[in-house]
């Protein structure tokens, strides 16, 4: 395709960018021990100066590993996550921040990990209620279940409002001890097989 | 227990085993495949003739190792920008650093491998691309990193052009990330990243959406659907982005919308339609493949949307079945959000031809 003619037909546009939103995707996983989440917060341009401000103490211009790493936890303390209507208190695995020019151009994610470590119960439907309550005036928000890699667990339904910032999902969990107890029953089952062939034949 | 009993039991609890107990998960069948004739020995000859034009240098750029890291390296965003993986530089060459000769046979080589259709949009996102590079230049700091436009889309190849051996190729840039693995016979175009910004332009007096179809086609389908159906589609709550977008790789969502299972025949060639968008970009060989792959789990396949129902503004929407995950999100916010479109086009099974890779 000729430049040229690229040329004459761009004409002056106004941005197509999420300019003064900022977005925070969240993903949460329930797993047997534990909740995983993953949050990625991308500024728009226009917001980009006043989130970096709430990062860049010292003002240096760059955000240092500690710099992360306590924004990490702020936004940590603005999330709810209940697990049976009981909260999970998340612990901070990871902060990645992007080049601060980056964010002010509307085209860096911060990106949080953390978990939280659950209690085991023998419970076939589980909740888990997500809110974020993080920067909520130039916000806008997703939040979704992944599919768990333990196949024992299911996620049933989720509900959510309609911004996405709070959302109940309900899990199906199966107990795993039928995975323990399956080979040693068939152990048993198959001695009992054998022991049984045996007396018959003895008999006759 | 009688002896009767006892074989039952055995039975059972072999039976049992055999289909697996609940908790553990099923897996997939891997593929066989046969060595590669057609359309991946095409794409062997035109990726080693684009090799052949490129000196030493270009030829360390171009041809890159094929591994878990280099393959994940593809983005939306444009160049001078950190990926969401955390690269700072696509693999390949780019278009810029080319010689005519040397780009003819690039573009060759992805003309090859994808359909006339799937060329065809490619090189209209690459244009969208050249169109935003004319409208920000002037603005542009002097010595800016984030750059636009059609010198900055890059090929790659992954590993060794083979027809046995899995390698990969990449055209990609802003807005744009075509990502064919090959493997034997096979081909497979997932994980992939369509996008477009501006998403309507005009050359020489003629209107081009690279992405419009995918938009049109998918408010057809909506609006063939009855209130039942549209109350099951229509999620009750905005959705601003994608969800399994570039960076997501490896991870599966909870379906979500109506169940294709509901469709009639009609309404389940509108789906196909819409999904053959994304899948009908690689050649025909191996997008009729995938087609009835899809086609084959329709049932368990879901539409969901959010947003206007009256085409003109902006809406998202996803189509998530066993082999096939696709969503389509504007970007901008209120009554200018339909001029700037990312898409994704994944395999919950397959990306990266990582199942049949299994075999």
């Amino acid at each position: 395709m000729a430049t040229a003619a690229l040329i004459a037909a761009a004409a002056a546009s106004p941005s197509a960018h999420r300019l003064d939103e900022y977005l925070q995707a969240s993903r949460v996983s329930l797993e047997r021990t534990g909740v995983s989440l993953e949050i990625d917060l991308t500024p728009g341009a226009n917001v980009a100066d006043s989130i970096i401000a709430l990062i860049d103490h010292d003002g240096d211009n760059t955000i240092s590993p500690s710099e992360a790493e306590r924004y990490g936890r702020v936004v940590l303390a603005e999330i709810v996550l209940e697990l049976d209507g009981r909260p999970v208190a998340l612990t901070l695995d990871r902060v990645e921040a992007p080049p601060l020019e980056e964010m002010r151009h509307g085209l860096g994610a911060i990106r949080v990990r953390a978990r939280g470590g659950i209690e085991l119960r023998m419970r076939f439907r589980r909740e888990l209620h997500f809110q974020n309550n993080h920067h909520p005036e130039s916000s806008v928000y997703l939040v979704n279940a992944l599919m768990p890699a333990d196949g024992g667990i299911s996620v049933v339904s989720q509900t959510r409002d309609g911004k996405q910032r709070d959302a109940r999902i309900e899990y199906s969990v199966t107990p795993e001890w039928p995975k323990y107890v399956y080979w040693p029953a068939l152990g048993v089952a198959a001695l009992f097989f054998v022991y049984r062939r045996r007396s018959r034949s003895s008999a006759l | 227990m009688s002896d009767r009993a006892s074989k039952i039991l055995l039975a059972v609890l072999l039976a049992l085993g055999t289909i697996g107990v609940s908790t553990r998960q099923r897996t997939s069948t891997p593929l066989t495949t046969a060595p590669a004739t057609g359309a991946t020995a095409r794409a062997v000859a035109a990726a080693e003739a684009f090799l052949a034009t490129l000196d030493a240098g270009q030829r360390a750029k171009a041809n890159v190792d094929f591994n878990e890291k280099t393959r994940t390296i593809w983005s939306n965003l444009p160049v001078g920008t950190t990926m969401q993986v955390g690269a700072t530089e696509r693999n390949g060459l780019r278009l810029g650093e080319m010689t005519p000769a040397q780009e003819k046979a690039a573009l060759a080589l992805v003309a090859t491998t994808l359909s006339r259709d799937g060329y065809q949009k490619a090189m209209e996102v690459t244009d969208a691309d050249e169109v935003l590079e004319v409208r920000s230049a002037p603005t542009r700091k002097p010595g800016a990193p984030i750059r636009f436009g059609r010198a900055f889309y890059y090929v790659a190849i992954l590993g060794k052009p083979s027809t046995t051996d899995r390698w990969m190729l990449q055209y990609g840039g802003h807005h744009l990330a075509i990502n064919v693995i090959f493997a034997g016979r096979d081909s497979v175009l997932t994980p992939t990243h369509t996008g477009a910004q501006p998403a309507t332009y005009s050359v020489d007096g003629r209107t081009v959406r690279p992405l419009g179809d995918e938009n049109d086609k998918a408010f057809a389908l909506l609006n063939a659907l009855n209130a039942e159906q549209q109350k099951q589609a229509i999620l009750a709550f905005e959705v601003r982005n994608l969800v399994l977008g570039p960076g997501v790789d490896g991870k599966t969502i909870a379906p979500e919308g109506v169940r294709a299972s509901t469709f009639t025949p009609a309404q389940r060639k509108m789906l196909m339609d819409v999904a053959h968008e994304w899948v009908g970009i690689l050649g025909d060989e191996a997008a009729t493949a995938k087609m009835k792959e899809i086609e084959s789990g329709i049932a368990d396949t879901y539409f969901a949307w959010a947003g206007p129902t009256t085409n003109g503004k902006g809406a998202y929407f996803r189509i998530h079945g066993p082999g096939v995950f696709i969503e389509y999100a504007p970007q901008g916010q209120g009554d200018n959000n339909i001029d700037h479109i990312h898409t994704i086009y994944r395999d919950p099974t397959n990306d990266y031809a990582d199942r049949i890779s299994k075999r």
